[in-house]
Protein backbone atom coordinates (compact mmCIF):
# COMPACT_ATOMS: atom_id res chain seq x y z
CA UNK A 1 0.00 0.00 0.00
CA UNK A 2 2.79 2.41 0.98
CA UNK A 3 4.59 1.86 -2.31
CA UNK A 4 1.43 2.61 -4.27
CA UNK A 5 0.81 5.81 -2.33
CA UNK A 6 4.48 6.77 -2.62
CA UNK A 7 4.37 6.23 -6.37
CA UNK A 8 1.20 8.28 -6.78
CA UNK A 9 2.64 11.13 -4.69
CA UNK A 10 5.87 10.98 -6.65
CA UNK A 11 3.91 11.48 -9.87
CA UNK A 12 2.15 14.51 -8.37
CA UNK A 13 5.20 16.17 -6.85
CA UNK A 14 8.19 15.01 -8.90
CA UNK A 15 8.64 18.42 -10.50
CA UNK A 16 8.84 20.10 -7.08
CA UNK A 17 11.17 17.41 -5.75
CA UNK A 18 13.41 17.65 -8.82
CA UNK A 19 13.70 21.41 -8.56
CA UNK A 20 14.25 21.22 -4.80
CA UNK A 21 17.00 18.64 -5.23
CA UNK A 22 18.83 20.76 -7.78
CA UNK A 23 18.46 23.87 -5.60
CA UNK A 24 19.56 21.97 -2.50
CA UNK A 25 22.67 20.72 -4.24
CA UNK A 26 23.51 24.03 -5.87
CA UNK A 27 22.96 26.33 -2.91
CA UNK A 28 26.00 25.28 -0.82
CA UNK A 29 28.21 25.17 -3.91
CA UNK A 30 27.16 28.68 -4.92
CA UNK A 31 27.65 29.98 -1.39
CA UNK A 32 31.35 29.13 -1.40
CA UNK A 33 32.12 30.02 -5.01
CA UNK A 34 33.92 33.20 -3.93
CA UNK A 35 36.13 31.15 -1.62
CA UNK A 36 37.14 28.76 -4.39
CA UNK A 37 38.09 31.46 -6.87
CA UNK A 38 41.81 31.62 -7.50
CA UNK A 39 42.14 35.40 -7.58
CA UNK A 40 45.06 37.58 -6.46
CA UNK A 41 43.12 38.51 -3.33
CA UNK A 42 40.97 35.62 -2.10
CA UNK A 43 38.22 36.31 0.42
CA UNK A 44 39.38 36.81 3.97
CA UNK A 45 37.68 35.06 6.85
CA UNK A 46 35.38 37.96 7.75
CA UNK A 47 34.24 38.49 4.16
CA UNK A 48 33.75 34.75 3.66
CA UNK A 49 31.57 34.53 6.77
CA UNK A 50 29.47 37.45 5.55
CA UNK A 51 29.00 35.80 2.17
CA UNK A 52 28.12 32.47 3.75
CA UNK A 53 25.65 34.18 6.08
CA UNK A 54 23.96 35.98 3.19
CA UNK A 55 23.54 32.76 1.26
CA UNK A 56 22.47 31.02 4.46
CA UNK A 57 19.20 32.95 4.48
CA UNK A 58 18.11 30.86 1.46
CA UNK A 59 18.22 27.49 3.27
CA UNK A 60 15.14 28.11 5.46
CA UNK A 61 13.36 29.65 2.47
CA UNK A 62 14.05 26.53 0.41
CA UNK A 63 13.02 24.29 3.32
CA UNK A 64 9.75 26.17 3.81
CA UNK A 65 8.97 26.25 0.07
CA UNK A 66 9.56 22.52 -0.29
CA UNK A 67 7.47 21.81 2.81
CA UNK A 68 4.50 23.88 1.62
CA UNK A 69 4.51 22.63 -1.95
CA UNK A 70 4.91 18.95 -1.09
CA UNK A 71 2.26 19.18 1.66
CA UNK A 72 -0.20 20.78 -0.80
CA UNK A 73 0.67 18.27 -3.51
CA UNK A 74 0.08 15.44 -1.02
CA UNK A 75 -3.56 16.32 -0.45
CA UNK A 76 -4.54 18.25 -3.59
CA UNK A 77 -5.56 15.23 -5.74
CA UNK A 78 -7.60 13.80 -2.85
CA UNK A 79 -9.40 17.11 -2.39
CA UNK A 80 -10.02 17.38 -6.14
CA UNK A 81 -11.42 13.84 -6.28
CA UNK A 82 -13.55 14.50 -3.17
CA UNK A 83 -11.72 11.66 -1.39
CA UNK A 84 -13.63 9.00 -3.32
CA UNK A 85 -10.49 6.93 -3.89
CA UNK A 86 -9.53 7.10 -0.21
CA UNK A 87 -13.03 6.14 0.91
CA UNK A 88 -12.98 3.04 -1.30
CA UNK A 89 -9.87 1.73 0.46
CA UNK A 90 -10.30 -0.67 3.40
CA UNK A 91 -8.32 1.63 5.71
CA UNK A 92 -9.19 3.86 8.65
CA UNK A 93 -8.60 7.54 7.96
CA UNK A 94 -5.69 7.92 10.37
CA UNK A 95 -3.82 5.11 8.68
CA UNK A 96 -4.42 6.53 5.23
CA UNK A 97 -3.23 9.94 6.44
CA UNK A 98 -0.18 8.33 8.05
CA UNK A 99 0.73 6.65 4.76
CA UNK A 100 0.35 9.97 2.97
CA UNK A 101 2.48 11.71 5.62
CA UNK A 102 5.19 9.04 5.42
CA UNK A 103 5.23 9.12 1.62
CA UNK A 104 5.61 12.91 1.66
CA UNK A 105 8.50 12.68 4.11
CA UNK A 106 10.18 10.01 1.98
CA UNK A 107 9.87 12.23 -1.08
CA UNK A 108 11.53 15.07 0.80
CA UNK A 109 14.60 12.91 1.40
CA UNK A 110 16.28 13.59 -1.99
CA UNK A 111 16.48 17.40 -1.48
CA UNK A 112 17.89 16.83 2.01
CA UNK A 113 20.46 14.39 0.65
CA UNK A 114 21.29 16.88 -2.09
CA UNK A 115 21.99 19.54 0.54
CA UNK A 116 24.24 17.10 2.40
CA UNK A 117 26.19 16.13 -0.72
CA UNK A 118 26.38 19.71 -1.99
CA UNK A 119 27.52 21.01 1.39
CA UNK A 120 30.16 18.28 1.70
CA UNK A 121 31.44 19.01 -1.78
CA UNK A 122 31.42 22.76 -1.18
CA UNK A 123 33.46 22.55 2.02
CA UNK A 124 35.92 20.22 0.31
CA UNK A 125 36.37 22.62 -2.60
CA UNK A 126 36.53 25.88 -0.63
CA UNK A 127 39.78 27.40 0.59
CA UNK A 128 38.71 27.77 4.21
CA UNK A 129 40.88 30.24 6.17
CA UNK A 130 42.56 29.12 9.38
CA UNK A 131 40.24 29.16 12.35
CA UNK A 132 37.10 28.49 10.31
CA UNK A 133 35.49 25.10 9.78
CA UNK A 134 32.88 23.57 7.53
CA UNK A 135 29.71 22.11 9.04
CA UNK A 136 28.02 20.21 6.17
CA UNK A 137 26.43 17.52 8.32
CA UNK A 138 25.06 19.96 10.92
CA UNK A 139 23.66 22.17 8.14
CA UNK A 140 22.02 19.24 6.34
CA UNK A 141 20.58 17.91 9.62
CA UNK A 142 19.10 21.30 10.39
CA UNK A 143 17.71 21.53 6.86
CA UNK A 144 16.11 18.10 7.31
CA UNK A 145 14.50 19.14 10.59
CA UNK A 146 13.21 22.40 9.10
CA UNK A 147 11.74 20.58 6.11
CA UNK A 148 10.18 18.01 8.44
CA UNK A 149 8.61 20.56 10.80
CA UNK A 150 7.39 22.74 7.92
CA UNK A 151 5.93 19.73 6.13
CA UNK A 152 4.14 18.56 9.30
CA UNK A 153 2.64 22.02 9.86
CA UNK A 154 1.33 22.38 6.31
CA UNK A 155 0.29 18.72 6.15
CA UNK A 156 -1.93 19.32 9.21
CA UNK A 157 -3.37 22.49 7.67
CA UNK A 158 -4.00 20.79 4.30
CA UNK A 159 -5.57 17.76 5.97
CA UNK A 160 -8.04 19.89 7.88
CA UNK A 161 -11.51 20.88 6.80
CA UNK A 162 -12.47 24.25 5.43
CA UNK A 163 -13.93 25.00 8.84
CA UNK A 164 -10.53 24.38 10.47
CA UNK A 165 -8.80 26.65 8.00
CA UNK A 166 -11.49 29.30 8.61
CA UNK A 167 -11.03 28.99 12.36
CA UNK A 168 -7.26 29.49 12.04
CA UNK A 169 -7.76 32.53 9.82
CA UNK A 170 -10.37 33.88 12.24
CA UNK A 171 -8.00 33.58 15.20
CA UNK A 172 -5.22 35.36 13.29
CA UNK A 173 -7.65 38.09 12.21
CA UNK A 174 -8.92 38.51 15.78
CA UNK A 175 -5.37 38.90 17.07
CA UNK A 176 -4.67 41.61 14.51
CA UNK A 177 -7.90 43.43 15.39
CA UNK A 178 -7.07 43.26 19.11
CA UNK A 179 -3.62 44.63 18.38
CA UNK A 180 -4.98 47.53 16.34
CA UNK A 181 -7.64 48.36 18.95
CA UNK A 182 -5.06 48.23 21.73
CA UNK A 183 -2.81 50.60 19.84
CA UNK A 184 -5.64 53.03 19.16
CA UNK A 185 -6.66 52.93 22.83
CA UNK A 186 -3.01 53.43 23.87
CA UNK A 187 -3.10 50.20 25.89
CA UNK A 188 0.30 48.60 26.49
CA UNK A 189 -0.57 45.28 24.86
CA UNK A 190 1.58 43.70 22.16
CA UNK A 191 -0.07 40.42 21.27
CA UNK A 192 1.49 40.02 17.83
CA UNK A 193 5.06 40.46 19.03
CA UNK A 194 4.50 38.07 21.94
CA UNK A 195 2.99 35.51 19.60
CA UNK A 196 5.88 35.95 17.20
CA UNK A 197 8.37 35.44 20.03
CA UNK A 198 6.53 32.29 21.10
CA UNK A 199 6.60 30.91 17.58
CA UNK A 200 10.12 31.73 16.43
CA UNK A 201 12.13 31.53 19.66
CA UNK A 202 13.16 28.22 21.18
CA UNK A 203 11.28 26.05 21.98
CA UNK A 204 8.72 27.46 19.53
CA UNK A 205 7.68 25.37 16.52
CA UNK A 206 9.28 27.68 13.95
CA UNK A 207 12.52 28.29 15.86
CA UNK A 208 14.35 25.78 13.67
CA UNK A 209 13.92 28.18 10.74
CA UNK A 210 15.46 31.18 12.51
CA UNK A 211 19.04 32.06 13.40
CA UNK A 212 22.17 31.81 11.30
CA UNK A 213 22.48 28.99 8.77
CA UNK A 214 26.23 28.73 8.38
CA UNK A 215 27.93 26.16 6.18
CA UNK A 216 31.29 27.56 7.31
CA UNK A 217 31.75 29.14 10.72
CA UNK A 218 34.32 29.57 13.51
CA UNK B 1 76.05 112.99 49.93
CA UNK B 2 73.61 112.44 47.19
CA UNK B 3 76.08 110.52 45.10
CA UNK B 4 76.99 108.37 48.13
CA UNK B 5 73.33 107.56 48.78
CA UNK B 6 72.89 106.72 45.11
CA UNK B 7 75.88 104.41 45.18
CA UNK B 8 74.53 102.62 48.27
CA UNK B 9 71.13 102.18 46.59
CA UNK B 10 72.68 100.81 43.38
CA UNK B 11 74.93 98.50 45.41
CA UNK B 12 71.91 97.23 47.41
CA UNK B 13 69.94 96.59 44.23
CA UNK B 14 72.81 94.72 42.64
CA UNK B 15 73.40 92.64 45.76
CA UNK B 16 69.72 91.65 46.12
CA UNK B 17 68.90 88.04 45.06
CA UNK B 18 66.79 87.67 41.90
CA UNK B 19 63.04 87.26 42.40
CA UNK B 20 61.87 83.64 41.83
CA UNK B 21 58.77 83.36 39.61
CA UNK B 22 56.87 80.11 38.84
CA UNK B 23 57.58 78.14 35.71
CA UNK B 24 54.91 77.32 33.14
CA UNK B 25 54.93 73.70 34.30
CA UNK B 26 54.39 74.68 37.90
CA UNK B 27 51.60 77.05 36.91
CA UNK B 28 49.93 74.27 34.90
CA UNK B 29 50.28 71.84 37.80
CA UNK B 30 48.62 74.33 40.15
CA UNK B 31 45.83 74.96 37.65
CA UNK B 32 45.33 71.19 37.22
CA UNK B 33 45.26 70.74 40.96
CA UNK B 34 42.65 73.49 41.29
CA UNK B 35 40.59 71.95 38.50
CA UNK B 36 40.81 68.54 40.22
CA UNK B 37 39.66 70.05 43.51
CA UNK B 38 36.87 71.86 41.72
CA UNK B 39 35.67 68.64 40.05
CA UNK B 40 35.85 66.76 43.34
CA UNK B 41 33.89 69.50 45.11
CA UNK B 42 31.26 69.42 42.36
CA UNK B 43 30.98 65.62 42.59
CA UNK B 44 30.55 65.85 46.35
CA UNK B 45 27.95 68.57 45.97
CA UNK B 46 26.07 66.42 43.44
CA UNK B 47 26.25 63.48 45.79
CA UNK B 48 24.94 65.60 48.66
CA UNK B 49 22.09 66.87 46.48
CA UNK B 50 21.22 63.34 45.49
CA UNK B 51 21.25 62.10 49.07
CA UNK B 52 19.15 65.05 50.19
CA UNK B 53 16.75 64.39 47.35
CA UNK B 54 16.51 60.70 48.23
CA UNK B 55 15.99 61.46 51.89
CA UNK B 56 13.27 63.94 51.03
CA UNK B 57 11.43 61.57 48.73
CA UNK B 58 11.46 58.54 50.95
CA UNK B 59 13.41 56.64 53.52
CA UNK B 60 17.03 55.87 52.74
CA UNK B 61 18.84 52.56 53.00
CA UNK B 62 22.56 52.08 53.31
CA UNK B 63 23.69 48.64 52.28
CA UNK B 64 27.23 47.51 53.04
CA UNK B 65 28.75 44.23 51.98
CA UNK B 66 32.52 44.20 52.33
CA UNK B 67 33.72 47.53 51.03
CA UNK B 68 30.76 47.80 48.68
CA UNK B 69 28.51 50.60 49.90
CA UNK B 70 25.16 51.36 48.32
CA UNK B 71 22.93 54.29 49.17
CA UNK B 72 19.38 53.84 47.96
CA UNK B 73 15.81 54.84 48.66
CA UNK B 74 13.55 52.28 50.30
CA UNK B 75 12.11 49.93 47.67
CA UNK B 76 11.58 46.23 46.89
CA UNK B 77 14.82 46.26 44.85
CA UNK B 78 16.83 43.18 46.00
CA UNK B 79 19.94 45.22 46.75
CA UNK B 80 21.13 43.17 49.73
CA UNK B 81 21.14 39.91 47.74
CA UNK B 82 22.72 41.54 44.70
CA UNK B 83 25.43 43.18 46.80
CA UNK B 84 26.11 39.87 48.54
CA UNK B 85 26.61 38.24 45.14
CA UNK B 86 28.56 41.12 43.62
CA UNK B 87 31.09 41.68 46.39
CA UNK B 88 32.92 38.31 46.28
CA UNK B 89 33.35 38.74 42.52
CA UNK B 90 34.62 42.31 42.92
CA UNK B 91 37.03 41.23 45.65
CA UNK B 92 38.30 38.34 43.57
CA UNK B 93 38.82 40.53 40.51
CA UNK B 94 40.42 43.54 42.19
CA UNK B 95 42.11 41.98 45.23
CA UNK B 96 43.09 44.35 48.06
CA UNK B 97 42.49 47.31 45.74
CA UNK B 98 38.76 46.60 46.04
CA UNK B 99 38.80 48.14 49.53
CA UNK B 100 39.11 51.54 47.82
CA UNK B 101 35.52 51.36 46.57
CA UNK B 102 34.32 52.16 50.09
CA UNK B 103 35.26 55.75 49.24
CA UNK B 104 32.96 55.72 46.21
CA UNK B 105 29.48 54.65 47.35
CA UNK B 106 27.02 53.69 44.63
CA UNK B 107 23.86 55.82 44.74
CA UNK B 108 20.72 54.14 43.46
CA UNK B 109 17.24 55.57 43.04
CA UNK B 110 14.78 52.71 42.67
CA UNK B 111 11.86 53.83 40.51
CA UNK B 112 8.49 52.42 39.62
CA UNK B 113 8.92 50.48 36.35
CA UNK B 114 5.33 51.08 35.24
CA UNK B 115 4.97 54.78 35.73
CA UNK B 116 5.22 57.22 32.86
CA UNK B 117 5.76 60.17 35.22
CA UNK B 118 8.95 62.14 34.59
CA UNK B 119 11.61 61.22 37.10
CA UNK B 120 13.76 63.87 38.71
CA UNK B 121 17.49 63.82 37.98
CA UNK B 122 19.57 62.02 40.61
CA UNK B 123 22.98 63.57 40.00
CA UNK B 124 25.70 60.91 39.88
CA UNK B 125 23.25 58.21 41.01
CA UNK B 126 21.48 55.54 38.98
CA UNK B 127 17.77 55.24 38.29
CA UNK B 128 16.88 51.57 38.45
CA UNK B 129 13.41 50.04 38.04
CA UNK B 130 12.64 48.28 41.30
CA UNK B 131 11.60 45.06 39.57
CA UNK B 132 15.15 44.43 38.28
CA UNK B 133 16.25 40.83 38.89
CA UNK B 134 19.02 39.95 41.35
CA UNK B 135 21.20 38.77 38.44
CA UNK B 136 20.87 42.00 36.47
CA UNK B 137 21.32 44.09 39.58
CA UNK B 138 24.47 42.14 40.48
CA UNK B 139 25.90 42.85 37.04
CA UNK B 140 24.97 46.50 37.36
CA UNK B 141 26.75 46.79 40.70
CA UNK B 142 29.84 45.06 39.31
CA UNK B 143 29.90 47.46 36.39
CA UNK B 144 29.72 50.51 38.68
CA UNK B 145 32.85 49.74 40.66
CA UNK B 146 34.92 52.90 40.79
CA UNK B 147 38.49 52.59 42.00
CA UNK B 148 39.50 56.06 40.99
CA UNK B 149 41.22 57.12 37.79
CA UNK B 150 43.50 54.84 35.79
CA UNK B 151 46.57 56.59 34.40
CA UNK B 152 46.30 58.03 30.89
CA UNK B 153 48.97 55.73 29.40
CA UNK B 154 47.04 52.58 30.24
CA UNK B 155 43.71 54.16 29.28
CA UNK B 156 45.11 55.26 25.93
CA UNK B 157 46.44 51.78 25.19
CA UNK B 158 43.25 50.11 26.35
CA UNK B 159 41.03 52.68 24.60
CA UNK B 160 38.38 52.26 27.26
CA UNK B 161 37.76 52.07 30.96
CA UNK B 162 39.02 49.29 33.13
CA UNK B 163 35.86 47.68 34.41
CA UNK B 164 36.34 44.06 35.30
CA UNK B 165 33.36 41.78 34.95
CA UNK B 166 32.72 38.15 35.60
CA UNK B 167 32.20 37.15 31.96
CA UNK B 168 35.67 36.08 30.90
CA UNK B 169 34.53 33.11 28.81
CA UNK B 170 32.18 35.24 26.70
CA UNK B 171 34.81 37.91 26.15
CA UNK B 172 37.42 35.36 25.14
CA UNK B 173 35.00 33.82 22.65
CA UNK B 174 34.47 37.26 21.14
CA UNK B 175 38.23 37.72 20.84
CA UNK B 176 38.54 34.28 19.21
CA UNK B 177 36.15 35.44 16.49
CA UNK B 178 38.21 38.60 16.07
CA UNK B 179 41.43 36.63 15.79
CA UNK B 180 39.92 34.54 13.04
CA UNK B 181 38.12 37.24 11.12
CA UNK B 182 40.09 40.50 11.51
CA UNK B 183 41.48 41.58 8.13
CA UNK B 184 45.06 41.88 9.37
CA UNK B 185 48.15 39.88 8.57
CA UNK B 186 49.42 40.39 12.13
CA UNK B 187 46.24 38.95 13.59
CA UNK B 188 46.30 35.95 11.26
CA UNK B 189 49.94 35.22 12.13
CA UNK B 190 49.09 35.67 15.80
CA UNK B 191 46.29 33.12 15.53
CA UNK B 192 48.72 30.68 13.95
CA UNK B 193 51.01 31.02 16.96
CA UNK B 194 53.51 33.85 16.27
CA UNK B 195 53.88 35.61 19.63
CA UNK B 196 55.70 38.60 18.10
CA UNK B 197 52.75 39.10 15.75
CA UNK B 198 50.41 38.93 18.75
CA UNK B 199 52.42 41.70 20.42
CA UNK B 200 51.98 43.80 17.28
CA UNK B 201 48.29 42.97 16.99
CA UNK B 202 47.72 43.88 20.63
CA UNK B 203 49.53 47.20 20.08
CA UNK B 204 52.15 46.28 22.68
CA UNK B 205 55.03 47.31 20.43
CA UNK B 206 55.44 50.89 19.34
CA UNK B 207 57.46 50.37 16.17
CA UNK B 208 57.31 53.22 13.64
CA UNK B 209 56.40 50.77 10.87
CA UNK B 210 53.52 49.32 12.87
CA UNK B 211 51.00 49.93 10.05
CA UNK B 212 52.96 47.74 7.67
CA UNK B 213 53.25 45.10 10.37
CA UNK B 214 49.52 45.20 11.04
CA UNK B 215 48.29 45.13 7.46
CA UNK B 216 49.61 43.86 4.13
CA UNK B 217 49.26 46.12 1.03
CA UNK B 218 45.88 44.71 0.00
CA UNK B 219 44.54 45.15 3.53
CA UNK B 220 45.91 48.68 3.71
CA UNK B 221 44.20 49.49 0.42
CA UNK B 222 40.88 48.05 1.61
CA UNK B 223 41.12 49.81 4.97
CA UNK B 224 42.07 53.19 3.54
CA UNK B 225 39.33 53.15 0.91
CA UNK B 226 36.82 52.13 3.55
CA UNK B 227 37.93 54.93 5.88
CA UNK B 228 37.76 57.55 3.15
CA UNK B 229 34.56 56.67 1.34
CA UNK B 230 33.75 60.18 0.18
CA UNK B 231 36.90 62.30 0.44
CA UNK B 232 37.06 65.88 -0.73
CA UNK B 233 39.82 67.99 -2.25
CA UNK B 234 43.36 66.71 -2.11
CA UNK B 235 42.27 63.65 -0.17
CA UNK B 236 40.30 62.48 -3.19
CA UNK B 237 43.46 62.28 -5.30
CA UNK B 238 45.23 60.23 -2.66
CA UNK B 239 42.25 57.89 -2.29
CA UNK B 240 42.08 57.37 -6.05
CA UNK B 241 45.81 56.74 -6.10
CA UNK B 242 45.47 54.28 -3.21
CA UNK B 243 42.58 52.51 -4.94
CA UNK B 244 44.65 52.14 -8.08
CA UNK B 245 47.30 50.28 -6.10
CA UNK B 246 49.71 52.98 -4.89
CA UNK B 247 50.68 51.65 -1.48
CA UNK B 248 52.45 54.80 -0.33
CA UNK B 249 49.22 56.76 -0.92
CA UNK B 250 47.37 54.22 1.20
CA UNK B 251 49.99 54.53 3.93
CA UNK B 252 49.73 58.33 3.79
CA UNK B 253 45.97 58.10 4.24
CA UNK B 254 46.23 55.68 7.14
CA UNK B 255 48.95 57.69 8.86
CA UNK B 256 46.92 60.89 8.60
CA UNK B 257 44.12 59.44 10.72
CA UNK B 258 44.07 57.85 14.19
CA UNK B 259 45.67 54.39 14.01
CA UNK B 260 43.15 51.73 13.05
CA UNK B 261 44.19 48.96 15.39
CA UNK B 262 43.46 45.47 14.11
CA UNK B 263 42.13 44.19 17.44
CA UNK B 264 39.62 46.02 19.56
CA UNK B 265 39.24 46.81 23.25
CA UNK B 266 38.07 43.30 24.19
CA UNK B 267 41.32 41.72 23.03
CA UNK B 268 43.49 44.11 25.06
CA UNK B 269 41.12 43.85 28.01
CA UNK B 270 41.36 40.04 28.08
CA UNK B 271 45.15 40.40 28.17
CA UNK B 272 44.92 42.73 31.20
CA UNK B 273 42.46 40.34 32.81
CA UNK B 274 44.84 37.42 32.30
CA UNK B 275 47.79 39.42 33.67
CA UNK B 276 45.75 40.19 36.78
CA UNK B 277 44.75 36.55 37.13
CA UNK B 278 48.33 35.32 36.75
CA UNK B 279 49.68 38.05 39.01
CA UNK B 280 47.70 37.04 42.09
CA UNK B 281 45.98 39.13 44.73
CA UNK B 282 48.14 42.26 44.60
CA UNK B 283 48.19 42.38 40.81
CA UNK B 284 45.59 45.12 40.52
CA UNK B 285 47.57 47.39 42.85
CA UNK B 286 50.63 46.86 40.61
CA UNK B 287 48.51 47.70 37.57
CA UNK B 288 47.41 51.00 39.10
CA UNK B 289 51.04 51.93 39.67
CA UNK B 290 52.00 53.97 36.60
CA UNK B 291 55.62 52.72 36.66
CA UNK B 292 56.92 51.44 34.32
CA UNK B 293 55.37 53.65 31.66
CA UNK B 294 55.53 51.09 28.86
CA UNK B 295 52.34 49.02 28.85
CA UNK B 296 54.09 45.78 27.87
CA UNK B 297 56.55 46.12 30.76
CA UNK B 298 53.79 47.05 33.13
CA UNK B 299 51.69 44.02 32.18
CA UNK B 300 54.76 41.85 32.65
CA UNK B 301 55.22 43.39 36.12
CA UNK B 302 51.53 42.83 36.93
CA UNK B 303 51.64 39.19 35.87
CA UNK B 304 55.11 38.54 37.28
CA UNK B 305 56.17 36.78 34.07
CA UNK B 306 57.80 37.95 30.83
CA UNK B 307 55.53 39.69 28.36
CA UNK B 308 56.12 37.00 25.72
CA UNK B 309 55.07 34.28 28.15
CA UNK B 310 52.02 36.29 29.07
CA UNK B 311 51.05 36.84 25.43
CA UNK B 312 51.65 33.16 24.60
CA UNK B 313 49.42 32.14 27.48
CA UNK B 314 46.79 34.67 26.38
CA UNK B 315 46.83 33.17 22.88
CA UNK B 316 46.38 29.69 24.32
CA UNK B 317 43.43 30.82 26.42
CA UNK B 318 41.79 32.57 23.48
CA UNK B 319 42.25 29.58 21.19
CA UNK B 320 40.72 27.38 23.86
CA UNK B 321 37.66 29.66 24.00
CA UNK B 322 36.44 28.80 20.52
CA UNK B 323 32.71 29.58 20.49
CA UNK B 324 30.18 26.87 19.78
CA UNK B 325 28.93 27.73 16.29
CA UNK B 326 25.62 25.87 16.25
CA UNK B 327 22.53 28.04 16.54
CA UNK B 328 20.37 25.05 17.40
CA UNK B 329 20.42 24.52 21.17
CA UNK B 330 21.38 21.09 22.57
CA UNK B 331 17.76 19.98 22.91
CA UNK B 332 16.73 21.71 19.68
CA UNK B 333 16.69 18.53 17.63
CA UNK B 334 14.32 16.83 20.05
CA UNK B 335 12.14 19.93 20.25
CA UNK B 336 11.86 20.03 16.45
CA UNK B 337 11.07 16.31 16.27
CA UNK B 338 8.47 16.84 18.99
CA UNK B 339 6.76 19.61 17.03
CA UNK B 340 6.85 17.45 13.92
CA UNK B 341 5.06 14.71 15.86
CA UNK B 342 2.50 17.14 17.29
CA UNK B 343 1.56 18.58 13.89
CA UNK B 344 1.54 15.16 12.26
CA UNK B 345 -0.85 14.01 14.99
CA UNK B 346 -3.13 16.97 14.18
CA UNK B 347 -3.10 15.89 10.54
CA UNK B 348 -3.89 12.28 11.40
CA UNK B 349 -6.39 13.06 14.12
CA UNK B 350 -9.02 14.85 12.07
CA UNK B 351 -12.14 12.66 12.13
CA UNK B 352 -13.68 13.87 8.93
CA UNK B 353 -12.83 13.75 5.26
CA UNK B 354 -12.67 17.08 3.62
CA UNK B 355 -15.56 17.02 1.15
CA UNK B 356 -16.51 20.60 0.67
Amino acid sequence: MFRVILYSQWKWSRFIIGLGTVAGFGLPILSVQSATRTGDHPLQAGELLQTIQSWGALYPVLAAALAVLVAIATWAPDHRGRHVHALTLPLPRWRYALLRFGAGLALLAPPVLAVLIGAGLATALAAIPAGLQGYPVALAARFALAVGVGYAVFFAISAGTTRTASAILLVIGALIVIQVVARVAAVDLDVVTRLQILLVNWPGPLAIFTGRWMLIDV
Amino acid sequence: MYSRGCRILIATLLAAPPLVGQTVGELRARADSLARDWRQANALADLQDTLRHLARRSGRDTIRVGALTILANTSPLPLQEAAAQAWPVIERLYGPAAQAIAEHPIVILAVDPDTAVDRPPVGPGLQVPWNLSVRDLTRLLQSRVDLGPVDPGLREWLRGSLLLRDDTARRRSMVYVQLVTAPSVAVRRCFLGAVAACRDALSLSEAPDILTRWYDPAERRALATRMYLSPAGAGQTRVLSCKSGNDSACLDLLESSPPARPLDYEARFTLVELALHVGGRDAFLRLLDANPRDVADRLAAVAGVGVDSLVARWLGEIRAARPVPADVPPLGTWVALGWMGVFAAFGLGSSRWRVS
